[in-house]
């Protein structure tokens, strides 16, 4: 490890010197519900750090449930166009879990690709991500497939390791670097090696994934968009996007422009799901995805098949929101280990 | 179990259903089931998990459930006030549907939860509930178990609310309701939110804002409670799909009291009742009216 | 003329859903009787209380109005036999559930007026602009800021006002 270590004293420290330095802090915060949401905190104390997964994922931070694009208003004959700031006040996420941050990472790749977008590119610069290992895995987490684990390191700029008292701190990015030596005197000597290592593979102990290597999930896909496997696959599936909401990597988008009052208006950015027949609904009635089992697949291609070969990575963390979150019981790891046998089956194997 | 595993055998071989919709094991705890022959109707449960009302399923919206045929449904008493619903409002004709009622003594809220029943895990809508045995039923299977353990968390929440003022109240609802993102799961997962083209989903006009600034989550909110005024059956999926966890029902069963203290209505597997919003007495209090 | 136009005090903004055949009429007669009263409220005339969904109260607020007048016909003079006795049944599944919701109570008036009570519909207008008057502007109706949370340290980017846009 690279790093340095840091007590919880002097953690608790550096969030006042960042709060009162105007870097707002948003860290995992129990509702009153008992939940966890990332909120932004004033103080350490409010944080829940290493307390498993936060409702909604992080990308929440990065593309809002709703956010405005631009105003418009009638101004005499002509429409004037009131746009909205693109850069941010900076921030820092305290207590990311690491498959969250992984998502952001993930995201960046379509967010940059053909456009590069302003909002979410403005809201990344100006943050810095401050992950925590995370030991509260349970059944549904898969992140090991995913290639990512719980002391997983993509898209955080600094990891933390909890140790007895404070954590090891593992500098990823410039970012992270940047943060450290801009408040070096609240970090203290590196961490023991060993003492480290065996706390990470403490993380990783006793833990069974629900689904095996993804490698031939992902390699069969491309080719059986017509398998039968997909048939009935989302028997269960009520169409409801539940797993879109909670999930760190899905990214659709609808844009609406909302009238507020008679001569002016906000176009705006909500977010959208694959899962619901109108996704895909023409406006001549025909609706390509017509059942939602070709909703499922799409969700299914998307995320192991299409983002994969564009981007080279996939477009699932493993985080296990969907499976939690889901009213019907559809559980995605269940359907990757279904499609992986049918991968591995002679005669389903064949394209 | 096994009346119920034979019970669904028996329909399956003599080609009265070609679907029996029940609960199974998964991998997380149980989740609802599609057996279509003998083998999956062998590994059907009914157990305190049982939590999912099935009847969202016969939506039309379900071509996937739709196109495996006719289909037989097993109901808790709180399910089959849903088959009522559907029935009532000619969403469903009866005999389109074989119903399979089980014998229930509550169930847990978390389908997935290793806990047992008990009044900490048990269902909000369970405690005191007077339909145990679903009288809307073709067979009604299992031994009724003891009354559902615990008392009712909701009631107390609503008398809570209502006992503060209008101020707190309103803070209170803009905060769970400024967690919607407006996703919809609370209307795909109800059994009566069945409308070819939701009043939310519609653009001109726009009636409700889709997106999900407090505005647009108020008014999907109010919209979403209002429309299952009077006919909500209370099986807690709502609440259940939310990913965000915003007490639906707490709304829903005030709405429930209104339709009870002005009139006379309590949600029933009976379809014969007429339903409060689809029926009218001359002599309705209007004490709010000038 | 009327205090309404004293342009220190707050003027609130009402808007009144009526039917068509009853209340409609009434504040014609109000009107053509050369009844003086509040001029805070805008009509919008409906075939039948049966027409007015709750959510046209509820885009009323969100566009301004800080108040709302439902009116109609009264029992049994509907014109459409039935369309005031189901309205009746929905609104009072829509007040108690605002009420329950915390709207500040107050804000909505409903009101059986018909053709021949021009007299009456003057006082409805009246009361509901003075109470409302006292309520002050509906100021804390749900604007378009983003929620607090998933902007955390970003600036709130939305130059639209909080309450019900523009009036």
């Amino acid at each position: 490890m690279n790093g340095r270590t840091i007590s919880r004293s002097q953690l608790a420290a550096l969030v006042d010197d960042l709060v009162g330095s105007g870097v707002g802090v948003v860290a995992p915060v129990r509702a009153p519900d008992g939940r966890l949401d990332y909120r932004p905190v004033a103080r350490l104390e409010e944080a829940v750090l290493d307390g498993g997964l936060p409702r909604l994922s992080l990308k929440s931070l990065f593309l809002p449930p709703t956010e405005p694009l631009f105003s418009f208003r009638k101004s005499g004959p002509d429409v004037a166009i009131d746009s909205v700031p693109t850069t941010f006040p900076p921030r820092l996420v305290l207590g990311a879990v690491p498959c969250d941050a992984a998502g952001v990472a993930a995201l960046d790749k379509v967010m940059g690709w053909d456009y590069r977008d302003e909002l979410w590119f403005g809201r990344r610069e100006a943050t810095t991500i401050v992950s925590v290992a995370c030991g509260k895995g349970d059944a549904s987490c898969f992140c090991g497939a995913t290639g990512n684990g719980p002391a997983g390191t993509r898209g955080a700029d600094l990891l933390l390791l909890p140790l007895d008292d404070g954590f090891a701190v593992e500098v990823v990015t410039p970012k992270g670097e940047a943060l450290l030596s801009a408040h070096a005197g609240r970090f203290g000597e590196p961490p023991n090696e060993a003492d480290v290592a065996r706390r990470r593979a403490g993380l990783l102990e006793g833990r069974v994934e629900p689904v095996g290597s993804l490698a031939p999930v992902t390699a069969w896909l491309g080719g059986h968009f017509d398998d039968p496997v997909w048939d009935g696959i989302a028997l269960r599936c009520h169409g409801c996007g539940a797993c879109a909401s909670v999930c760190p990597t899905c990214h659709c988008f609808d844009i609406v422009d909302e009238p507020e009052g008679v001569t002016r208006g906000t176009r705006r950015r909500n977010w959208d799901t694959c899962q619901t027949a109108r996704f895909t609904l023409h406006a001549s009635g025909h609706n390509p995805r017509s059942v939602q089992d070709a909703r499922y697949r799409q969700r299914v291609l998307h995320k192991f098949s299409i983002y994969p070969e564009r981007f080279g990575e996939l477009l699932c963390t493993g985080c296990g929101r969907c499976s939690r979150a889901c009213p019907g019981g559809m559980d995605l790891p269940d359907v990757l280990g279904a499609i992986a046998a049918r991968a591995a089956a002679p005669a389903g194997g064949a394209a | 179990m096994k009346e119920l595993r034979d019970l669904a055998t028996k329909l399956l071989a003599e080609g009265t259903v070609n679907v029996v919709l029940g609960w199974e094991e998964g991998p997380r705890g149980v989740r609802p089931a599609f057996a279509t022959d003998a083998a999956a109707a062998g590994r059907l449960v009914f157990d305190p998990r049982c939590t999912q009302n099935l009847v969202p399923y016969l939506s039309p919206r379900r071509t996937q459930v739709k196109k495996l045929g006719k289909a037989a449904v097993v109901v808790k008493g709180c399910d089959a006030r849903a088959v009522a619903g559907l029935v009532r409002e000619t969403q469903l004709a009866r005999e389109d549907v074989v119903v399979i009622g089980v014998r229930c003594g509550g169930v847990i809220a978390d389908p997935a939860s290793p806990e047992p029943l008990s009044p900490a895990t048990v269902a909000d809508r369970c405690p005191g509930c007077n339909s145990r045995e679903p009288k809307l039923a073709d067979h009604t299977v299992g031994e009724l178990p003891a009354a559902p353990p615990g008392e009712s968390r909701r009631d107390v929440r609503i008398a809570d609310l209502e006992a503060r003022t209008a101020d707190e109240r309103w803070a209170f609802w803009q905060d769970e309701l400024g967690r919607c993102v407006r996703c919809h799961a609370c209307r795909e997962a109800c059994p009566m939110c069945f409308c070819e083209r939701c009043v939310a989903d519609k653009t001109q006009p726009q009636w409700v804002d889709s997106s999900p600034h407090p505005r647009g989550a108020f008014a999907w909110n109010v919209t979403r409670a209002l429309h299952l005024a009077g006919r909500c059956v209370d099986c807690g999926e709502c609440e259940r799909a939310c990913p965000v966890d915003i007490p639906l029902g707490l709304l829903n069963l005030k709405l429930a009291r209104v339709a009870s203290e002005r009139f006379g209505y309590t949600a029933t597997d009976d379809p014969a009742v007429p339903s409060p919003v689809g029926s009218f007495q001359k002599d309705d209090a209007q004490e709010f009216i000038l | 003329m009327n205090a309404t136009l004293d342009k220190t005090s707050f003027e609130p903004r009402l808007t009144a859903f009526v039917c068509n055949w009853c209340t409609y009429t009434g504040a014609d007669l109000a009107g053509t009787s050369r009844l003086q009263m509040d001029a805070n409220v805008r009509i919008v005339r409906l075939p039948c209380t049966g027409r007015i969904d709750p959510l046209f109260i509820v885009k009323a607020f969100e566009r301004g109005a800080d108040g709302v007048i439902v009116s109609g016909c009264h029992p049994a003079d509907c014109h459409y036999t039935s369309g005031n006795y189901h309205a009746r049944r929905r609104f009072a599944f829509f007040k108690e559930l605002i009420e329950f919701l915390g709207l500040p109570e107050g804000r909505i008036t409903f009101s059986w007026v018909s053709a021949s009570e021009g007299q009456k519909w003057r006082e409805v207008v009246n009361d509901a602009t003075a109470r409302v008057r006292a309520l002050g502007p509906f100021s804390g109706y749900p604007g378009t800021e983003l929620p607090a949370w998933p902007a955390a340290g970003a600036p709130a980017p939305n130059p639209a006002p909080g309450g019900g846009g523009e009036r």
